[in-house]
């Protein structure tokens, strides 16, 4: 009885947004792990091929390729958004006169399109940069950035950095504010300087907000995919290329949709994975209050 | 079971309709119902004003159909943009695109016997024929080769007729040198690199076609050696020449298609890689010079095959879809093309130039009264007419194959990363074990 009533209640509130859920991303998830073990040619399906799919990618060197190089972006861009996140979230949370501004101003860039972002920063390392280093003589970017695989590695970062750290800065303020101050008052009477007291009392106390601000910075990274496709097209030489976009191509540019969907699935199988043990990692180190 | 009843009932209204439109009435243009025919993208976008003013121009003329053009995203591929909408029961009416023939063949009409099928010729015809089956009607037709800026190439005094054989192209551009001119603006972008400057060898590497398609059989096969293939070396030697006079440095992302264009327009360089496509962009950003097309010789020898002619090609086919589609929207597909080639109205759209709000494209129907009006269109009228055109081998590269080519191994030696034997390997690997749609294969 007591059961039925509260199905009932929560029904009444989740029923809708249920269904969307299950529309949207259970339907097609399932309907997706359906087709890695067809032969599904983007129009319809003719036989069961069994593992083939997933053998073909596993086979495929450009896939390995594209892993490693997405597993590099993922650590690179997760250690600088955080730890450039954490230092705004410093700043603005500080007693400079101008935080309020800065805050804005820092949260901005996530503001645009990942799309229009890469537009810009792709006429900024083309064209801008360029023009400035041949003026004054800047032999590092006298050649367009986009044209060396490592240096489009640095480029994608910088943009990645740019754009995320504005919105992880939002959850690192979060944490900061959250401390209680009285327990900053007390490591103040006991003459803690402000690095001993940010190791030893902030951080600790603010675990949570990084447990949040890994994770999605985890998952942004493995699925960034416009920044990507708008700054360095996957170029030079396709050396750039994010596993999103791989698949991406794999599956639409050149018609393999049985490999493209069997990556697809081995990509969530490894997105879940790392964000699992990095949450369960975290939550080590969260306090209970 | 909804779903039958819905479609019984399309099939119901389609025959109601074609009954309509076979009952004699004194003016052709009335009909029971107004068919909307949808078409996905325009032909393409440096002319997509143009054509949409055709067809509203096509709207107002008859009161049977409505033609509507669905907006496609052209950063991806025409696959990447039609499957979605195959999935979604939404497949637009015309399509249009000539790299994905094969994977469309089984889900389109097959236009033979139709009345623009029997008004152009086999040779333009048979890149959009797979397995006999007439897939796609040619839009027009395109030529790349040299460009050259007219005005800058008269004061280098040289002259174009006259260039015969790589080393005859060497001397002009060291002419263009000595007038403080840069000799050509070589892109790296990758469709130009992995679709057309690839064809340049692919299209001298046999003397038929026949010959040329056995080069791909074997290239398929994994039995070609291209570093010993003599065609090859020829192409390598022209691709060096190009690279060693390249005034401008590599740019390898898309914003060099419209940085190649201002070069050649702004009169600093004498030469361009590139199609006639172009034309309408550099006119414009020239404002008035007579831009040029000349061959780009392959060989050192003047009457080595394929230095006097240019490759002049069907760069898209319309397709009209079987599966989704009522037989009124079909027949509206039909009626919308066979208006725009046949029509004085659709042919001024087609052919007249685009300062004029023409598509500016060459004639590959017969009945145009419609001349070509712009300098490159009349040169390459002279090729064709003279019988001097080369295949479009790049119609037969299978999906995705001037992208794994054009965008890694081309422009790898573009910007000596890797060396020549290593880029005759990428070919050869790329290549390998793809389907053979031109024999029939399914792709």
């Amino acid at each position: 009885m007591r059961k039925a009533r509260s199905l009932k209640k929560f029904m009444k509130f989740a029923a809708l947004p249920l269904a969307i859920f299950t529309v949207v991303l259970v339907v097609p998830f399932v309907n997706g792990f359906y087709y890695t073990f067809t032969d599904w040619d983007g129009f319809k399906v003719d036989k069961f091929v069994g593992f083939s799919n997933y053998a073909e990618s596993f086979a495929d060197p450009k896939f390995w390729t594209t892993l490693r190089f997405t597993g590099l972006f993922v650590i690179v861009s997760l250690i600088l958004v955080n730890v450039v996140a954490f230092g705004l979230a410093l700043i603005v949370t500080s007693n400079l006169r101008s935080r309020n501004f800065l805050r804005t101003l820092f949260f901005v860039p996530n503001l645009v399109g990942g799309v229009v972002l890469g537009v810009i920063w792709q006429f900024i390392f083309n064209s801008a940069i360029v023009a400035l280093a041949n003026k004054y003589d800047w032999e590092l970017f006298k050649q367009s950035w986009l044209q060396d695989t490592n240096k489009a590695f640095w480029a994608l970062i910088i943009v990645t950095v740019w754009q995320s750290s504005g919105y992880m800065m939002i959850v690192y303020i979060t944490g900061l504010v959250s401390i209680e101050t009285d327990v900053l008052e007390a490591s103040q009477i006991d003459g803690a300087s402000p690095l001993r007291t940010l190791f030893a009392i902030k951080i600790p106390l603010m675990a949570q907000a990084f447990t949040i601000a890994l994770f999605l910075t985890l998952r942004g990274g493995f699925m960034a995919y416009d920044v990507n496709v708008a700054l360095t097209e996957g170029g030079p030489f396709r050396t750039t290329e994010l596993i999103s976009l791989h698949i991406f191509q794999d599956a639409f540019g050149e018609g393999n949709f049985g490999t493209g969907q069997s990556k697809a699935v081995i990509m969530f199988i490894v997105v879940a994975l790392a964000a699992l043990v990095q949450v369960t990692i975290s939550k080590r180190y969260e306090v209970q209050r | 079971m909804k779903k039958t009843q819905l479609g019984a009932l399309l099939i119901a209204s389609a025959v109601a309709l074609s009954l309509v439109s076979v009952a004699p009435t004194a003016t052709a243009a009335t009909c029971a119902k107004k068919t909307t025919v949808t078409m996905l993208g325009t032909i393409k976008t440096e002319i997509q004003d143009q054509f949409l003013a055709a067809a509203s121009s096509y709207n107002k003329s008859q009161s049977c159909y409505t033609l509507k053009s669905i907006p496609g995203d052209r950063n991806i591929t025409f696959l990447q943009n039609v499957t979605p909408k195959y999935a979604a029961k939404d497949a637009p009416t015309i399509m249009y695109d000539l790299q994905f023939i094969p994977e469309m063949a089984d889900k389109v009409m097959d236009l033979k016997g139709t009345k623009l099928a029997k008004l152009t010729t086999k040779e333009l015809l048979s890149a959009g024929n797979v397995n006999g089956k007439q897939v796609g009607l040619p839009s027009t037709a395109e030529a790349f080769g040299l460009l050259y800026n007219k005005k800058v190439i008269k004061a280098a005094g040289i002259d174009v007729t006259k260039i015969k054989t790589r080393a005859d192209l060497e001397a002009a551009f060291k002419k263009l040198q000595a007038q403080g001119k840069k000799s050509i603006h070589f892109s790296a972008i990758w469709w130009s690199l992995g679709a057309h400057f690839t064809n340049m060898f692919h299209t001298t590497a046999g003397k038929d076609r026949e010959a040329r398609l056995k080069v791909l059989d074997s290239l398929v096969d994994g039995k070609m050696d291209l570093s010993k293939n003599a065609a090859f070396k020829n192409w390598l030697a022209t691709y060096d020449l190009l690279k060693k006079y390249n005034g401008s440095p590599a740019n390898l992302t898309d914003t060099e298609y419209d940085a190649s264009i201002a070069a050649l327009a702004s009169g600093n360089y004498g030469f361009m890689f590139q199609g006639n496509w172009t034309e309408p962009n550099l006119m414009t950003a020239a404002k008035g010079t007579d831009f040029g097309i000349i061959n780009l010789p392959m060989s050192n020898d003047a009457k080595g095959y394929g230095n006097d002619s240019i490759p002049v090609g069907v760069p898209g086919y319309f397709m009209i879809d079987n599966e989704q589609s009522t037989k009124a929207e079909r027949d509206g597909a039909i009626d919308f093309l066979t208006w725009l080639y046949t029509s004085p109205q659709g042919q001024r759209f087609v052919a007249d130039p685009v300062t004029e709000g023409g598509m500016g494209f060459i004639p590959v129907y017969k009945g145009f009264k419609t001349e070509p009006a712009t300098s490159m269109s009349r040169d390459i009228a002279k090729y064709v007419n003279a019988g001097k055109t080369l295949d479009w081998i790049n119609s037969y590269y299978p999906g995705g194959l001037q992208e794994e080519v054009g965008k890694v191994s081309m422009q790898q030696y573009f910007t000596d990363k890797i060396s020549s034997a290593d880029l005759a390997k990428a070919i050869q690997d790329a290549w390998k074990g793809k389907a053979k749609t031109w024999r029939g294969e399914a792709a």
